[in-house]
Protein backbone atom coordinates (compact mmCIF):
# COMPACT_ATOMS: atom_id res chain seq x y z
CA UNK A 1 0.00 0.00 0.00
CA UNK A 2 1.26 3.84 -1.03
CA UNK A 3 2.43 5.82 2.07
CA UNK A 4 0.45 9.40 1.84
CA UNK A 5 4.02 11.07 1.55
CA UNK A 6 4.62 8.55 -1.51
CA UNK A 7 1.26 9.94 -2.79
CA UNK A 8 2.69 13.41 -2.39
CA UNK A 9 5.65 12.63 -4.82
CA UNK A 10 3.38 11.46 -7.17
CA UNK A 11 1.19 14.51 -7.23
CA UNK A 12 4.09 16.93 -7.55
CA UNK A 13 5.23 13.99 -10.69
CA UNK A 14 2.07 14.84 -12.23
CA UNK A 15 2.17 18.49 -11.44
CA UNK A 16 5.53 18.89 -13.25
CA UNK A 17 5.43 18.88 -17.44
CA UNK A 18 8.96 19.54 -18.03
CA UNK A 19 11.77 17.14 -17.34
CA UNK A 20 13.66 19.70 -15.59
CA UNK A 21 10.90 19.35 -12.92
CA UNK A 22 12.07 15.72 -12.07
CA UNK A 23 14.85 17.05 -10.08
CA UNK A 24 12.25 18.40 -7.01
CA UNK A 25 10.46 15.21 -7.48
CA UNK A 26 13.63 12.75 -7.07
CA UNK A 27 14.58 14.98 -4.08
CA UNK A 28 10.71 14.28 -2.58
CA UNK A 29 11.45 10.71 -3.09
CA UNK A 30 14.40 10.84 -2.19
CA UNK A 31 12.61 11.92 1.33
CA UNK A 32 9.62 10.04 1.40
CA UNK A 33 12.15 6.52 0.87
CA UNK A 34 14.07 8.09 3.88
CA UNK A 35 17.34 7.53 1.33
CA UNK A 36 19.71 10.34 0.83
CA UNK A 37 19.14 10.22 -2.97
CA UNK A 38 17.48 9.22 -6.10
CA UNK A 39 18.38 8.92 -9.63
CA UNK A 40 16.60 8.42 -12.56
CA UNK A 41 18.48 6.63 -16.03
CA UNK A 42 16.74 6.60 -19.20
CA UNK A 43 17.93 4.04 -22.09
CA UNK A 44 18.50 5.84 -24.99
CA UNK A 45 17.62 5.16 -28.59
CA UNK A 46 21.02 3.21 -28.99
CA UNK A 47 20.60 1.17 -26.22
CA UNK A 48 23.16 3.31 -23.93
CA UNK A 49 22.30 4.85 -20.30
CA UNK A 50 21.97 8.34 -19.80
CA UNK A 51 21.72 9.97 -16.34
CA UNK A 52 18.48 12.59 -16.53
CA UNK A 53 17.97 13.68 -13.24
CA UNK A 54 19.44 13.19 -9.74
CA UNK A 55 18.98 14.27 -5.86
CA UNK A 56 22.24 14.68 -5.01
CA UNK A 57 26.28 14.58 -5.61
CA UNK A 58 27.04 11.14 -4.05
CA UNK A 59 24.36 9.68 -6.03
CA UNK A 60 25.35 11.14 -9.15
CA UNK A 61 28.66 9.75 -8.35
CA UNK A 62 27.47 6.46 -7.63
CA UNK A 63 25.27 6.32 -11.17
CA UNK A 64 28.24 8.15 -13.26
CA UNK A 65 30.79 5.24 -11.74
CA UNK A 66 28.60 2.07 -12.40
CA UNK A 67 27.65 3.06 -15.69
CA UNK A 68 31.09 4.23 -17.36
CA UNK A 69 32.55 0.49 -15.49
CA UNK A 70 29.63 -1.15 -17.37
CA UNK A 71 28.61 -3.18 -14.33
CA UNK A 72 26.93 -2.89 -10.90
CA UNK A 73 23.02 -3.06 -9.75
CA UNK A 74 22.05 -0.40 -12.15
CA UNK A 75 22.97 -2.32 -15.38
CA UNK A 76 22.14 -5.61 -13.85
CA UNK A 77 18.64 -4.51 -13.27
CA UNK A 78 18.53 -3.28 -16.78
CA UNK A 79 19.78 -5.92 -18.30
CA UNK A 80 17.55 -8.61 -16.17
CA UNK A 81 14.29 -6.62 -15.63
CA UNK A 82 14.68 -7.86 -12.32
CA UNK A 83 15.04 -5.90 -8.74
CA UNK A 84 18.47 -5.54 -7.78
CA UNK A 85 19.24 -4.63 -4.13
CA UNK A 86 22.79 -3.98 -2.36
CA UNK A 87 21.87 -3.09 1.57
CA UNK A 88 25.48 -3.09 2.17
CA UNK A 89 27.97 -2.38 -0.44
CA UNK A 90 31.08 -3.44 1.57
CA UNK A 91 30.06 -6.62 1.17
CA UNK A 92 29.59 -7.16 -2.56
CA UNK A 93 31.15 -10.24 -3.78
CA UNK A 94 33.83 -9.98 -6.47
CA UNK A 95 32.72 -12.26 -8.81
CA UNK A 96 29.36 -10.10 -9.08
CA UNK A 97 30.94 -6.97 -9.88
CA UNK A 98 34.62 -7.16 -9.92
CA UNK A 99 35.36 -3.47 -10.73
CA UNK A 100 32.32 -1.91 -8.67
CA UNK A 101 33.66 -4.37 -5.71
CA UNK A 102 37.05 -2.75 -5.51
CA UNK A 103 35.50 0.83 -6.13
CA UNK A 104 32.73 0.45 -3.58
CA UNK A 105 35.40 1.33 -0.34
CA UNK A 106 36.07 4.57 -1.86
CA UNK A 107 32.29 5.56 -2.05
CA UNK A 108 30.02 7.69 0.43
CA UNK A 109 26.99 5.19 -0.86
CA UNK A 110 26.76 2.27 1.49
CA UNK A 111 23.29 0.40 0.39
CA UNK A 112 22.09 0.88 -3.68
CA UNK A 113 18.23 -0.06 -4.75
CA UNK A 114 17.83 -0.09 -8.03
CA UNK A 115 14.22 -0.59 -9.67
CA UNK A 116 14.06 -1.57 -13.58
CA UNK A 117 11.94 1.18 -15.10
CA UNK A 118 10.06 -1.12 -17.79
CA UNK A 119 6.83 -2.16 -19.63
CA UNK A 120 7.38 -5.76 -20.36
CA UNK A 121 10.06 -5.79 -22.64
CA UNK A 122 10.58 -2.15 -23.20
CA UNK A 123 13.40 -1.01 -21.13
CA UNK A 124 12.46 2.90 -20.28
CA UNK A 125 15.17 3.15 -17.53
CA UNK A 126 16.13 2.46 -13.94
CA UNK A 127 15.47 4.55 -10.61
CA UNK A 128 18.25 3.88 -8.36
CA UNK A 129 17.91 5.05 -5.00
CA UNK A 130 21.38 5.82 -2.88
CA UNK A 131 21.93 5.77 0.77
CA UNK A 132 24.68 6.46 2.85
CA UNK A 133 24.09 3.77 5.81
CA UNK A 134 23.75 0.04 5.04
CA UNK A 135 20.83 -1.77 5.83
CA UNK A 136 17.70 -3.21 3.75
CA UNK A 137 14.77 -0.77 3.05
CA UNK A 138 11.45 -1.33 4.80
CA UNK A 139 8.28 -3.33 3.33
CA UNK A 140 6.67 0.29 3.09
CA UNK A 141 9.64 1.95 1.33
CA UNK A 142 9.78 -1.44 -1.05
CA UNK A 143 6.63 -0.59 -1.89
CA UNK A 144 6.74 3.03 -2.38
CA UNK A 145 9.82 3.18 -4.45
CA UNK A 146 8.02 0.70 -6.56
CA UNK A 147 5.03 3.22 -7.39
CA UNK A 148 7.66 6.14 -7.85
CA UNK A 149 9.22 3.34 -10.66
CA UNK A 150 6.13 2.85 -12.26
CA UNK A 151 5.10 6.34 -12.28
CA UNK A 152 8.24 7.10 -13.60
CA UNK A 153 7.86 4.97 -16.31
CA UNK A 154 4.82 5.86 -17.80
CA UNK A 155 5.58 9.38 -17.54
CA UNK A 156 9.64 8.92 -19.07
CA UNK A 157 8.38 6.70 -21.83
CA UNK A 158 9.42 8.53 -24.97
CA UNK A 159 11.35 11.48 -22.91
CA UNK A 160 12.54 13.65 -25.80
CA UNK A 161 10.28 13.18 -27.87
CA UNK A 162 7.60 16.08 -28.50
CA UNK A 163 5.85 16.20 -24.94
CA UNK A 164 2.51 16.34 -25.01
CA UNK A 165 0.76 19.18 -23.65
CA UNK A 166 -1.28 18.86 -20.79
CA UNK A 167 0.17 15.64 -19.39
CA UNK A 168 -1.28 12.52 -20.53
CA UNK A 169 -3.91 11.49 -18.58
CA UNK A 170 -3.70 8.02 -21.06
CA UNK A 171 0.09 7.88 -19.79
CA UNK A 172 -1.14 7.03 -16.21
CA UNK A 173 0.41 3.71 -15.18
CA UNK A 174 -3.56 2.16 -14.48
CA UNK A 175 -4.31 2.84 -18.26
CA UNK A 176 -1.29 0.41 -18.71
CA UNK A 177 -2.84 -2.86 -16.84
CA UNK A 178 -4.89 -4.52 -19.47
CA UNK A 179 -4.04 -7.24 -21.53
CA UNK A 180 -5.19 -5.54 -24.52
CA UNK A 181 -2.36 -2.28 -24.46
CA UNK A 182 0.29 -4.72 -24.33
CA UNK A 183 -0.94 -6.67 -27.73
CA UNK A 184 -1.81 -3.34 -29.29
CA UNK A 185 1.79 -2.20 -28.66
CA UNK A 186 2.83 -5.45 -30.27
CA UNK A 187 0.90 -5.30 -33.35
CA UNK A 188 1.68 -1.89 -34.15
CA UNK A 189 5.34 -2.74 -34.01
CA UNK A 190 5.28 -4.79 -36.39
CA UNK A 191 2.55 -2.60 -38.92
CA UNK A 192 4.81 0.73 -38.46
CA UNK A 193 8.18 -1.47 -37.65
CA UNK A 194 8.92 0.60 -35.14
CA UNK A 195 10.65 -0.38 -31.77
CA UNK A 196 8.26 -1.17 -29.23
CA UNK A 197 8.58 1.75 -26.90
CA UNK A 198 7.88 4.12 -30.20
CA UNK A 199 4.81 1.79 -30.67
CA UNK A 200 3.64 2.26 -27.15
CA UNK A 201 3.48 6.39 -27.92
CA UNK A 202 1.77 5.67 -30.92
CA UNK A 203 -0.98 4.09 -29.19
CA UNK A 204 -1.16 6.67 -26.40
CA UNK A 205 -0.68 9.66 -29.03
CA UNK A 206 -3.57 8.42 -30.73
CA UNK A 207 -5.83 7.76 -27.72
CA UNK A 208 -4.80 11.45 -26.54
CA UNK A 209 -5.52 12.78 -29.80
CA UNK A 210 -8.91 10.85 -30.13
CA UNK A 211 -10.14 11.66 -26.97
CA UNK A 212 -10.69 8.06 -26.41
CA UNK A 213 -8.85 5.80 -23.92
CA UNK A 214 -6.05 3.89 -24.33
CA UNK A 215 -7.50 0.69 -23.75
CA UNK A 216 -10.58 1.16 -26.28
CA UNK A 217 -7.92 2.43 -28.57
CA UNK A 218 -5.93 -1.23 -28.38
CA UNK A 219 -9.12 -2.92 -28.31
CA UNK A 220 -9.81 -1.58 -31.89
CA UNK A 221 -6.16 -2.40 -33.29
CA UNK A 222 -6.65 -5.86 -32.03
CA UNK A 223 -9.81 -6.00 -33.70
CA UNK A 224 -8.55 -4.53 -36.77
CA UNK A 225 -11.02 -1.63 -36.87
CA UNK A 226 -8.38 0.53 -36.77
CA UNK A 227 -4.54 0.98 -38.35
CA UNK A 228 -2.64 3.59 -37.18
CA UNK A 229 -0.13 4.72 -40.61
CA UNK A 230 3.05 6.15 -40.70
CA UNK A 231 2.09 9.90 -41.09
CA UNK A 232 2.80 12.07 -37.97
CA UNK A 233 5.83 9.87 -37.23
CA UNK A 234 7.83 11.47 -34.49
CA UNK A 235 6.98 14.73 -35.19
CA UNK A 236 4.46 15.19 -32.50
CA UNK A 237 1.44 15.64 -35.42
CA UNK A 238 -1.41 13.98 -34.64
CA UNK A 239 -0.91 10.12 -36.12
CA UNK A 240 -3.28 9.45 -39.41
CA UNK A 241 -6.26 7.00 -39.32
CA UNK A 242 -7.08 5.12 -41.78
CA UNK A 243 -10.61 3.20 -40.43
CA UNK A 244 -11.12 -0.02 -42.01
CA UNK A 245 -14.31 -2.24 -41.71
CA UNK B 1 -10.83 -42.03 -12.97
CA UNK B 2 -11.87 -41.49 -9.98
CA UNK B 3 -11.43 -38.03 -8.39
CA UNK B 4 -9.07 -38.91 -6.10
CA UNK B 5 -7.03 -40.75 -8.31
CA UNK B 6 -6.90 -37.66 -10.75
CA UNK B 7 -5.68 -35.56 -7.68
CA UNK B 8 -2.89 -37.53 -6.73
CA UNK B 9 -1.47 -37.32 -10.39
CA UNK B 10 -2.18 -33.76 -10.05
CA UNK B 11 -0.02 -33.28 -7.13
CA UNK B 12 2.55 -35.93 -8.85
CA UNK B 13 2.73 -34.10 -12.08
CA UNK B 14 2.61 -30.37 -10.30
CA UNK B 15 5.89 -31.81 -7.94
CA UNK B 16 7.73 -33.00 -11.14
CA UNK B 17 6.85 -29.54 -12.49
CA UNK B 18 8.41 -27.00 -9.61
CA UNK B 19 12.14 -28.06 -10.56
CA UNK B 20 14.79 -25.20 -11.67
CA UNK B 21 14.09 -23.43 -14.82
CA UNK B 22 10.45 -24.43 -15.07
CA UNK B 23 8.06 -22.24 -16.78
CA UNK B 24 5.90 -20.27 -14.79
CA UNK B 25 3.40 -18.89 -17.01
CA UNK B 26 2.94 -22.15 -18.34
CA UNK B 27 3.02 -23.81 -15.33
CA UNK B 28 0.29 -21.83 -14.46
CA UNK B 29 -1.46 -21.37 -17.15
CA UNK B 30 -1.88 -25.80 -16.81
CA UNK B 31 -2.84 -25.57 -13.17
CA UNK B 32 -5.52 -23.50 -13.89
CA UNK B 33 -7.21 -26.03 -16.34
CA UNK B 34 -6.50 -28.93 -13.72
CA UNK B 35 -8.49 -26.77 -11.63
CA UNK B 36 -11.24 -26.21 -13.75
CA UNK B 37 -11.40 -30.50 -15.14
CA UNK B 38 -11.24 -31.34 -10.82
CA UNK B 39 -13.59 -28.65 -9.51
CA UNK B 40 -15.48 -29.01 -12.99
CA UNK B 41 -16.24 -25.40 -13.58
CA UNK B 42 -16.44 -23.30 -16.31
CA UNK B 43 -13.15 -20.94 -16.25
CA UNK B 44 -10.23 -20.36 -13.88
CA UNK B 45 -7.73 -17.86 -13.14
CA UNK B 46 -4.84 -16.94 -11.61
CA UNK B 47 -4.29 -13.28 -10.55
CA UNK B 48 -1.63 -11.56 -8.64
CA UNK B 49 -1.45 -8.30 -7.19
CA UNK B 50 0.99 -5.54 -8.57
CA UNK B 51 2.78 -2.47 -6.76
CA UNK B 52 -0.42 -0.84 -7.07
CA UNK B 53 -2.50 -3.47 -4.86
CA UNK B 54 -3.88 -4.00 -8.43
CA UNK B 55 -4.79 -7.29 -9.68
CA UNK B 56 -3.46 -8.80 -12.78
CA UNK B 57 -3.85 -12.07 -14.45
CA UNK B 58 -1.18 -14.43 -14.48
CA UNK B 59 -2.65 -16.87 -15.99
CA UNK B 60 -6.44 -18.65 -17.36
CA UNK B 61 -7.60 -22.26 -17.84
CA UNK B 62 -8.61 -20.78 -21.16
CA UNK B 63 -6.26 -17.98 -22.72
CA UNK B 64 -8.75 -16.45 -24.93
CA UNK B 65 -8.97 -12.19 -24.75
CA UNK B 66 -12.32 -12.22 -23.78
CA UNK B 67 -11.51 -14.36 -20.59
CA UNK B 68 -9.06 -11.86 -19.79
CA UNK B 69 -10.61 -8.99 -20.36
CA UNK B 70 -13.23 -10.15 -18.02
CA UNK B 71 -10.62 -10.65 -15.21
CA UNK B 72 -9.21 -7.48 -15.70
CA UNK B 73 -12.20 -5.82 -14.97
CA UNK B 74 -11.90 -6.79 -11.62
CA UNK B 75 -8.66 -4.15 -10.92
CA UNK B 76 -11.45 -2.86 -8.30
CA UNK B 77 -14.33 -4.37 -8.29
CA UNK B 78 -15.71 -8.15 -8.21
CA UNK B 79 -15.41 -11.23 -5.75
CA UNK B 80 -10.96 -11.49 -6.37
CA UNK B 81 -10.48 -7.92 -5.32
CA UNK B 82 -13.19 -8.82 -2.06
CA UNK B 83 -11.13 -11.71 -1.65
CA UNK B 84 -7.88 -9.91 -1.90
CA UNK B 85 -8.65 -7.04 0.24
CA UNK B 86 -9.93 -8.96 3.07
CA UNK B 87 -8.13 -11.85 2.67
CA UNK B 88 -10.86 -14.63 2.69
CA UNK B 89 -11.96 -16.79 0.51
CA UNK B 90 -15.05 -15.68 -1.23
CA UNK B 91 -17.61 -18.41 -2.55
CA UNK B 92 -20.96 -19.68 -4.01
CA UNK B 93 -21.43 -15.39 -5.39
CA UNK B 94 -24.50 -15.85 -7.16
CA UNK B 95 -23.56 -13.55 -10.49
CA UNK B 96 -27.39 -13.28 -10.98
CA UNK B 97 -28.45 -11.61 -7.71
CA UNK B 98 -29.43 -8.12 -8.53
CA UNK B 99 -27.86 -7.04 -5.19
CA UNK B 100 -24.38 -8.80 -6.47
CA UNK B 101 -24.67 -6.71 -10.04
CA UNK B 102 -25.40 -3.30 -7.75
CA UNK B 103 -22.56 -3.85 -6.23
CA UNK B 104 -19.96 -4.76 -8.94
CA UNK B 105 -22.07 -2.22 -12.05
CA UNK B 106 -18.70 -3.05 -14.30
CA UNK B 107 -17.55 -6.71 -13.91
CA UNK B 108 -21.03 -8.16 -13.15
CA UNK B 109 -22.83 -7.42 -16.88
CA UNK B 110 -19.39 -8.35 -18.05
CA UNK B 111 -19.66 -12.08 -16.92
CA UNK B 112 -23.28 -12.58 -17.48
CA UNK B 113 -22.21 -11.94 -21.06
CA UNK B 114 -19.87 -14.80 -20.83
CA UNK B 115 -22.41 -16.70 -19.46
CA UNK B 116 -20.80 -16.69 -15.72
CA UNK B 117 -23.35 -17.35 -13.03
CA UNK B 118 -21.58 -18.06 -10.14
CA UNK B 119 -18.23 -17.06 -8.51
CA UNK B 120 -15.97 -18.08 -6.54
CA UNK B 121 -12.58 -16.56 -5.26
CA UNK B 122 -9.63 -17.84 -3.03
CA UNK B 123 -6.54 -16.23 -1.40
CA UNK B 124 -3.03 -16.66 -3.07
CA UNK B 125 -1.62 -16.80 1.11
CA UNK B 126 1.80 -16.38 2.03
CA UNK B 127 2.55 -16.53 5.36
CA UNK B 128 -0.16 -14.09 7.19
CA UNK B 129 -0.28 -11.70 3.45
CA UNK B 130 -2.14 -12.11 0.49
CA UNK B 131 -0.39 -11.76 -2.73
CA UNK B 132 -3.02 -12.64 -5.47
CA UNK B 133 -6.36 -14.51 -5.84
CA UNK B 134 -7.67 -17.46 -7.95
CA UNK B 135 -10.92 -17.04 -9.31
CA UNK B 136 -13.06 -19.59 -10.40
CA UNK B 137 -16.53 -18.99 -12.52
CA UNK B 138 -18.80 -21.38 -12.73
CA UNK B 139 -21.90 -21.62 -16.03
CA UNK B 140 -24.23 -23.30 -13.66
CA UNK B 141 -25.48 -22.08 -10.21
CA UNK B 142 -25.02 -25.32 -8.14
CA UNK B 143 -22.94 -24.16 -4.96
CA UNK B 144 -19.16 -25.98 -4.34
CA UNK B 145 -18.70 -28.34 -1.67
CA UNK B 146 -16.43 -27.67 0.80
CA UNK B 147 -14.52 -30.33 -0.21
CA UNK B 148 -14.40 -28.68 -3.81
CA UNK B 149 -13.01 -25.78 -1.99
CA UNK B 150 -10.50 -27.41 0.21
CA UNK B 151 -9.04 -28.53 -3.15
CA UNK B 152 -9.15 -25.06 -4.67
CA UNK B 153 -7.16 -23.47 -1.50
CA UNK B 154 -4.75 -26.23 -1.69
CA UNK B 155 -4.34 -25.96 -5.46
CA UNK B 156 -4.15 -21.80 -4.81
CA UNK B 157 -1.30 -22.60 -2.27
CA UNK B 158 0.25 -24.48 -5.28
CA UNK B 159 0.10 -21.63 -7.13
CA UNK B 160 1.87 -19.44 -4.55
CA UNK B 161 4.34 -21.97 -4.29
CA UNK B 162 4.48 -22.06 -7.67
CA UNK B 163 5.15 -18.06 -8.41
CA UNK B 164 7.80 -18.59 -5.34
CA UNK B 165 10.13 -21.01 -7.33
CA UNK B 166 11.12 -18.72 -9.97
CA UNK B 167 14.74 -17.72 -10.22
CA UNK B 168 15.59 -13.97 -10.55
CA UNK B 169 18.83 -12.61 -10.54
CA UNK B 170 17.72 -10.28 -7.62
CA UNK B 171 20.17 -9.84 -4.67
CA UNK B 172 18.06 -9.58 -1.92
CA UNK B 173 14.00 -9.00 -1.12
CA UNK B 174 13.85 -12.23 -3.40
CA UNK B 175 9.84 -12.64 -2.73
CA UNK B 176 9.20 -9.17 -4.35
CA UNK B 177 11.43 -9.90 -7.05
CA UNK B 178 10.11 -12.98 -7.80
CA UNK B 179 6.34 -11.72 -8.04
CA UNK B 180 7.46 -8.31 -10.04
CA UNK B 181 9.37 -10.20 -12.49
CA UNK B 182 5.87 -12.87 -12.98
CA UNK B 183 4.16 -9.54 -13.74
CA UNK B 184 6.36 -8.37 -15.96
CA UNK B 185 7.16 -11.93 -17.81
CA UNK B 186 3.14 -11.45 -18.35
CA UNK B 187 3.01 -8.58 -20.17
CA UNK B 188 5.99 -9.36 -22.17
CA UNK B 189 3.85 -12.21 -23.69
CA UNK B 190 0.96 -10.10 -24.28
CA UNK B 191 3.28 -7.95 -26.22
CA UNK B 192 4.82 -11.47 -28.10
CA UNK B 193 1.32 -12.01 -28.84
CA UNK B 194 0.90 -8.65 -30.72
CA UNK B 195 3.78 -9.25 -32.87
CA UNK B 196 3.10 -12.79 -33.90
CA UNK B 197 -0.33 -11.69 -34.45
CA UNK B 198 0.84 -8.58 -36.97
CA UNK B 199 3.18 -10.89 -38.57
CA UNK B 200 1.23 -14.14 -39.53
CA UNK B 201 -2.54 -11.90 -40.06
CA UNK B 202 -4.46 -13.82 -37.20
CA UNK B 203 -6.13 -12.91 -33.98
CA UNK B 204 -4.10 -12.69 -31.28
CA UNK B 205 -5.73 -15.51 -29.65
CA UNK B 206 -4.55 -17.86 -32.79
CA UNK B 207 -1.28 -16.53 -32.25
CA UNK B 208 -0.65 -17.02 -28.74
CA UNK B 209 -2.10 -20.84 -29.12
CA UNK B 210 0.47 -21.37 -32.11
CA UNK B 211 2.90 -19.81 -29.93
CA UNK B 212 2.74 -21.74 -26.91
CA UNK B 213 1.94 -25.35 -29.09
CA UNK B 214 5.76 -24.44 -30.84
CA UNK B 215 7.01 -23.28 -27.09
CA UNK B 216 5.97 -26.40 -25.94
CA UNK B 217 7.43 -28.79 -28.44
CA UNK B 218 10.62 -27.42 -28.08
CA UNK B 219 10.90 -26.65 -24.83
CA UNK B 220 10.80 -23.09 -24.29
CA UNK B 221 10.12 -21.37 -21.48
CA UNK B 222 7.31 -19.31 -22.62
CA UNK B 223 8.18 -15.88 -20.97
CA UNK B 224 11.88 -16.12 -22.15
CA UNK B 225 10.82 -16.78 -26.19
CA UNK B 226 8.18 -14.22 -25.70
CA UNK B 227 11.32 -11.95 -24.39
CA UNK B 228 13.21 -13.16 -27.21
CA UNK B 229 10.37 -12.70 -29.83
CA UNK B 230 10.06 -8.92 -28.20
CA UNK B 231 13.45 -8.00 -28.83
CA UNK B 232 14.02 -8.95 -31.96
CA UNK B 233 16.17 -12.02 -31.38
CA UNK B 234 14.30 -14.74 -32.37
CA UNK B 235 13.51 -15.73 -35.97
CA UNK B 236 9.54 -16.32 -35.84
CA UNK B 237 9.55 -18.02 -39.33
CA UNK B 238 10.15 -21.04 -37.38
CA UNK B 239 7.40 -21.28 -35.92
CA UNK B 240 4.54 -22.83 -37.52
CA UNK B 241 1.89 -20.28 -38.65
CA UNK B 242 -1.65 -20.93 -37.37
CA UNK B 243 -4.55 -22.13 -39.50
CA UNK B 244 -6.83 -20.85 -40.64
CA UNK B 245 -5.49 -17.29 -40.90
CA UNK B 246 -7.87 -14.34 -40.48
CA UNK B 247 -9.50 -13.07 -43.61
CA UNK B 248 -8.26 -10.09 -44.82
CA UNK B 249 -10.90 -7.48 -44.16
Amino acid sequence: MISDRMVEVLRLLQDSDESTDLFDVSAAGADALAVDGLAVSLVTAAGTSELVCCSDESTRRFEDLQFTLGEGPGPDALRTGALVWVPDLAKVRAQDWPALAMEAPALSARAVFCFPMTIGAIKVGVLTAVRRTPGPLTSQQGDDALILAAALTARCLGSGEPRLDPPDPAGSPHSLLHAVVHQATGMLSVQLALPLPQALLRLRAHAYSSGRSITDISQDVVDRRLRLDHNGNGDGTPPTVVEKD
Amino acid sequence: MTREQRVTEIFVEVADSLIDDFDLIDFLQQLSVRCMELIDVAAVGILLADQHDVLQTMAASDEHTRLLELFATQHDQGPCVECYKSGQARTNINLTDPKVSARWPQFAPRAAETGFVAANALPLRLRGRVIGTLALFQNDPDPLSPEDITLAQALADIATIALLQQRTAAQSEVERSQLQHALTSRIVLEQAKGILAERWHVTVDQAFAAFRAYARAHHHQLAQLAREIADGAFDTTQIPQPEPPLSQN
